[in-house]
């Protein structure tokens, strides 16, 4: 028996022994087209690349019990307020802002621990049947609140981690008491209880449902792309981007990005990979396949993006590393709101 | 109550798997040790009533759905021949291998604003406003729909091998007393096949309680959403953990209810001579068309209607299904199902053949607990898995100079496996249980006279008469961890994905046309699994 514990315990320790040559990453931004990313990295490098995809708290979770014993080495997710929380937590070690990521990466979208790979903006869609473009002149994310949008407004959950953010900028530009007025007024307006993902958002709008869909830049693209079936590639057609807080501090930004562990047992490899992330060759893979914007500067978003607009104003006054610190706050205030 | 003279290997190796079957429990209950955030708080003035409202309607409806379509099938094909009943009897059964995930994705895919019914409308009928009177089954209704029509399999087979076995004596009584058919169904039929119907209920009601794909897929508010924004969001888990608790209790009360409710009714009238076979209703004209566009339906929304959405974008994508790995995903599938049913099926013949053995109360009011596992939800479960490990390794690993054991058990198979181990326990441990009392202890005791040791008791004449529940318990197995997807979303290992952990990283980035290929291979394996034991199943 004693035996046999011993060949099964040699046979996993074997396994978890960590090969020198490789990075290992928990990833909560699960493309499949990071992961043909990650090859190519392995080709260029010859440094392999294990991914485990899952729910950001139980990869969050997983790493925090493994402690020291944990061969993570990045940590890569879709929303800055996680990025921002788990750093809170001291879970990352300095190192993520290489010289080189530095120069890529606007001062806005990283931090000493963590650094953003890929931007997409939470913007308002309308429908140019029933809503002129000059009512919309002005419109800002408080202006949602306004009662004339009553039974005009559609948005997901607040338990949606992309409302969560959205809603920490406003507190962290308007306080939380007054937030908390304006989450009252959206629920009051909202067209339906929140359900479904952006994307279904986006189709009440163009269903006629709604008037007013908050959802993230990508989601237009993609049904616009013809992914979705021709269907709502049509129906995609029947909306309008908005980019709101133009004529303030800019339309609300978050990012995909990635903070290397603290107890990385291949940190150089790990920021090599951050690097590539962040070259010309590998920005292009990103936003041709998930249609979110460049982090880097000369690499042109993919065509149907750029139909949407570029030339709007970003919120870089809000930085995106305050989004994690008011994230419960922004929770409390929708449920306290009752937003569903 | 623990008599210390019946302590030996059996009854020491029994109480060792249960207390692991315990950990999570134990680990979930020491929570209420823990503080907690302020969101315990802000949730009792918020949501927390309508939490539990929507986990009751949830709840009701589920039970309500496949209580009538459950029985209303079994009872057709037991009772009645029309025309393609012998299709039916397994073909309903096949609605286990749609996990309530990937059927609510077809749903959505179906009925939503553009969505696949629109297509059909379109197709037929040319450009239309099509939206505004397509159905919309979201929400709670959605939530209602999935999670029955892919559970209600297990109130129809049990209550399918009720019937079967209900014995002539009984429904002969029935027409002596000159009762109609619908008083008989009523009043001897379905009283007498109560324990079967309640035994279904009750492994519905654990997994629609404990369920969390599916209602989080259509934003329903249940407790279990509770537990999880306490967890992702106020990063409470010690709330999550104390929500968790609460739903286990309130499981416990149901079944304590029920068993309450039934007191010491004897149901089984003693079947070695009242058993007769039973002749069956021939039914004719629109009494057999009726009765056969009811099974249909039933076989077409639980079954057909997943595969064809599936098919459909897989046939509009097809670029998803040659973009699969699938040789891979089938040897990952096949590894977990291989190791874990081997691991559930040793383990639980050793917890039931030490029960037997020792003859304890206490080890069986032990082994009654092992249900524990199927009522805590599957991230829960595995979560409390992982923090246990790690206390384990921070307080009592490392005072034995060992550096570590999270890597064994966390992110490896073996951990995955352990994990598995703890959700289908009472699965296996019951299947067994119920093979095992139809063997009598006099049995036993002649093969000791022979002078066996228990050993070769277990070896020469427990095991050859259990052949046919093992293999069936196998088979119950496997189907499970195919669909099962929290678990090893959490445990699994670098590099390693199933068809089920594939299929929801491609519903998760809002590609469910991605998602159909592996729900499609999903579905595929759990279905032939089903119809090589339908044979089993359906005798049992």
């Amino acid at each position: 028996m004693r035996k046999i514990l011993l060949t099964i315990c040699a046979f996993f320790t074997f396994f978890s022994i960590s090969n020198a040559n490789e990075v290992n990453i928990f990833s909560a931004r699960h493309y499949d087209s990071d992961i043909q990313l990650y090859e190519k990295f392995t080709k260029k490098t010859g440094i392999k690349v294990n991914v485990v995809s899952g729910k950001d708290k139980a990869l969050q979770k997983r790493i925090t019990e493994e402690g020291k014993d944990c061969i993570a080495d990045l940590y890569i997710t879709a929303d800055a307020g996680r990025l921002g929380a788990f750093q809170a937590k001291g879970m990352f070690q300095r190192g993520a802002s290489s010289k080189a990521v530095k120069a890529a990466v606007p001062k806005n979208f990283r931090t000493a621990y963590w650094t953003g790979i890929a931007k997409r903006a939470r913007i308002i869609y309308y429908s140019p049947e029933r809503i002129n473009a000059s009512d919309l002149q002005g419109m800002t994310y408080e202006g949602l609140a306004d009662p004339k949008w009553k039974g005009k407004v559609v948005i997901r959950k607040s338990n949606n981690v992309y409302n969560q953010s959205l809603v920490a900028s406003l507190i962290a530009n308007n306080g939380k008491k007054a937030t908390a007025e304006w989450a009252k007024g959206v629920v009051a307006n909202m067209a339906r209880d929140s359900k479904g993902n952006d994307r279904a958002q986006i189709l009440a709008v163009a269903a006629g449902e709604a008037d007013l869909a908050v959802a993230n830049t990508y989601y237009l693209a993609l049904m616009l792309s013809g992914k979705k079936g021709a269907e709502q590639q049509a129906a995609a057609k029947k909306v309008k981007p908005f980019f709101p807080n133009q004529d303030g501090r800019g339309t609300h930004m978050n990012i995909s990005g990635g903070g290397i562990l603290k107890y990385a047992p291949n940190k150089a490899n790990a920021i090599k990979l951050l690097e590539f992330l962040l070259t010309k060759e590998a920005q292009e893979h990103i936003v041709n396949n998930t249609f979110e914007y460049p982090m880097i500067e000369g690499v042109e978003p993919h065509k149907l993006v750029v139909q949407m607009g570029l030339g709007f104003k970003q919120d870089l006054k809000t930085k995106v590393s305050s989004y994690g610190k008011k994230q419960a706050d922004a929770l409390e205030v929708m449920l306290a709101a009752k937003w569903k | 109550m623990i008599n210390f003279k019946k302590i030996n290997i059996w009854y020491f190796s029994t109480f060792f798997i249960s207390a692991i079957v315990a950990i999570p429990i134990l680990t979930v209950f020491s929570s209420f040790f823990e503080t907690t955030s302020n969101y315990s708080l802000i949730l009792k003035d918020t949501f927390l009533y309508e939490y539990i409202f929507n986990s009751i309607v949830l709840l009701s409806g589920v039970l309500f759905v496949t209580f009538f379509i459950g029985v209303g099938c079994a009872y057709v094909v037991s009772f009645y021949k029309f025309p393609g009943v012998n299709f039916f009897k397994w073909a309903l059964i096949l609605s286990f291998a749609v996990p309530a995930y990937i059927y609510a994705y077809s749903l959505t895919a179906f009925f939503e604003n553009y969505g696949t019914a629109f297509s059909i409308f379109k197709f037929f009928f040319g450009e239309g406003d099509y939206n505004s009177f397509i159905p919309k089954f979201d929400g709670m209704l959605g939530a209602i729909i999935s999670i029955s029509f892919s559970l209600f399999g297990y109130v129809y087979v049990l209550s399918r091998a009720s019937f079967h076995y209900q014995s002539q004596n009984l429904i002969e009584l029935g027409k002596n007393l000159g009762f109609s058919k619908k008083k008989s169904f009523f009043k001897i039929i379905l009283p007498s096949a109560r324990p079967a119907i309640v035994a279904g209920l009750s492994l519905v009601a654990m997994e629609t309680l404990s369920d969390f794909g599916s209602v989080s897929f259509f934003g329903v508010s249940t407790l279990t959403t509770g537990i999880y924004n306490a967890w992702t969001s106020f990063d409470d888990l010690t709330l999550a953990n104390r929500l968790s608790f609460f739903l286990l209790i309130f499981i416990l009360c149901l079944f304590i209810l029920e068993n309450f409710s039934r007191k010491k009714a004897q149901y089984h009238s003693p079947s070695k001579d009242g058993f007769k076979s039973r002749s069956l209703i021939q039914l004719t004209g629109y009494k057999a068309l009726f009765v056969f566009t009811f099974c249909f339906l039933i076989f077409f929304i639980s079954f057909l209607f997943p595969i064809l959405q599936m098919l459909y974008w897989t046939v509009i994508f097809p670029k998803h299904l040659f973009d699969l790995n699938i040789f891979d995903l089938l040897k990952n599938t096949v590894l977990l199902v291989f190791l874990s049913c081997l691991v559930l099926i040793f383990l639980a013949f050793v917890s039931n053949y030490g029960s037997r053995v020792s003859k304890s109360k206490f080890l069986e009011i032990l082994t009654t607990f092992s249900v524990s596992g199927y009522a805590i939800p599957g991230v829960i479960l595995a979560v409390a898995f992982i923090s246990f490990i790690s206390w384990f390794d921070n307080n009592v690993v490392s005072l034995l100079f060992i550096k570590t054991i999270k890597p064994i058990f966390i992110g490896s198979i073996l951990g995955l496996v352990f994990v598995y181990f703890i959700r289908f326990y009472s699965l296996a441990c019951n299947g067994i249980k119920s093979g095992y009392l139809k063997i009598n202890y006099s049995i036993d005791e002649s093969s000791y006279l022979l002078g066996y040791s228990k050993f070769k008791t277990f070896t020469n004449i427990h095991l050859p008469y259990l052949k046919n529940s093992v293999f069936l318990i196998g088979i119950l197995i496997a189907i499970e961890i195919i669909k099962e997807l929290p678990i090893t979303l959490i445990m699994r290992p670098f590099n390693f994905e199933t068809f089920a952990t594939t299929a929801y990283i491609f519903a998760s980035q809002d590609l469910l046309e991605a998602a159909a290929a592996p729900s499609l291979f999903l579905i595929a394996i759990s279905s032939a699994f089903i119809l090589i034991t339908s044979r089993y199943i359906l005798k049992d």
